[in-house]
């Protein structure tokens, strides 16, 4: 049976299940797909809408009886966003919200492991936020950086 | 107390014997940021066998003489490459690969590539390009051989000299110095 007839929604979108999903409902329907067949869970990725003033986490799983692909997208609003955490489904959700929470500061309910994890000592705007400017971080914090001074005529 | 000349003749003399000995046996600690560490093995294995220079991997910084930054180097990684530096052994020497330590290469506006290596360690060679050709990653390493038979490889002797420097923009691109950092 192919996604979109398991959950009775969505659509075909380049050959893959995209299905839209509300923030409660996606857990409902992760586990509904692990049941029918999709035991794969690929990954979890996220997507800054910065016009429209949305977070877009996509979950994508594999299913290898249908070699069908599925998409489930959860649209959520960028000012505190937050999210169920999905780590009692598949144990390997929690690294990648560990992960959307540093690049992307969202916040998800259940996870207890949303410590530092690629970067260290970041205090700014989570860097994958498309607010946070990066031409300037860099010119900020590693072009005042300056020479080292040498002495003249030591040789060396 | 001084040195008469003839003592200070033996240790020019001395200083030459040992700095020819030293460039026949350059060992190359393995320790591979970015990219780069792909053009290594063509250069250590048969086809350009780097050890026809005396030259051999090395897996612990104590015993190593040549610390390579292949590539791009984030702020995570400049603390371990610092630790792994100051590790070794003097007399010591850094290769660094590619456009990414010279500029920030194509990194240039990322927020976690420290841009220009040489602020932060002493570099004695730098191959350009992005990746350097195993051809160009021999002819540095040829390069700093003639370096240090001519004593002027002498990037230690420069951080020790201006560690105060070296250790300040280290802090500074760790973070200490906008004050939020808790402690390395």
């Amino acid at each position: 049976m192919k996604a979109i007839e398991i959950i009775g929604k969505g659509e075909e979108m380049h050959g893959r299940a995209y299905i839209p999903s509300g923030r409660e409902e996606a857990g409902t329907i992760i586990k509904k797909l692990k049941e029918n067949g999709f035991a794969h869970f690929v990954m979890l990725s996220c997507v800054d809408w910065i016009d429209k003033n949305e977070f877009e986490l996509v979950y994508h799983m594999w299913s290898y009886e249908h070699k069908e692909h599925a998409m489930i997208s959860v649209r959520l609003p960028r000012d505190n966003p937050s999210m169920f955490s999905m780590h009692e489904l598949f144990p390997q959700i929690e690294t990648y919200e560990r992960e959307i929470h540093e690049m992307y500061g969202i916040d998800f309910e259940g996870n207890s492991r949303l410590t530092p994890f690629l970067l260290e000592g970041w205090h700014d705007t989570p860097p994958m936020r498309k607010d946070f400017d990066s031409k300037k971080f860099a010119e900020d914090v590693f072009d005042s950086i300056p020479e080292i001074k040498e002495e003249e005529d030591e040789g060396i | 107390m001084g040195l008469s000349d003839g003592d200070i003749m033996r240790y020019e003399e001395w200083n030459k014997i040992s700095r020819i000995a030293s460039r026949k046996s350059l060992w190359m600690l393995h320790f591979c940021t970015g990219c780069g560490a792909v053009e290594l093995p063509p250069v250590m294995t048969s086809r350009y066998d780097m050890e026809r220079f005396g030259m051999g991997p090395m897996a612990t910084p104590r015993q190593a003489d040549v610390l390579l930054i292949t590539g791009y180097l984030t702020v995570k990684t400049l603390k371990r490459v610092v630790n792994v530096y100051e590790q070794m052994q003097s007399p010591k020497y850094v290769i660094s690969f590619g456009s990414c330590p010279i500029n920030g290469g194509m990194y240039w506006d990322s927020y976690n590539t420290v841009k220009r290596l040489d602020r932060y360690l002493p570099v004695d060679v730098y191959v350009g390009g992005c990746m350097p050709r195993p051809e160009g990653v021999m002819n540095a390493f040829l390069e700093l051989m003639k370096l240090i038979d001519e004593g002027k490889a002498r990037g230690w002797e420069k951080y020790q000299k201006y560690y105060e420097q070296y250790k300040r923009n280290q802090k500074m691109a760790f973070g200490f110095e906008r004050g939020k950092n808790e402690g390395d």
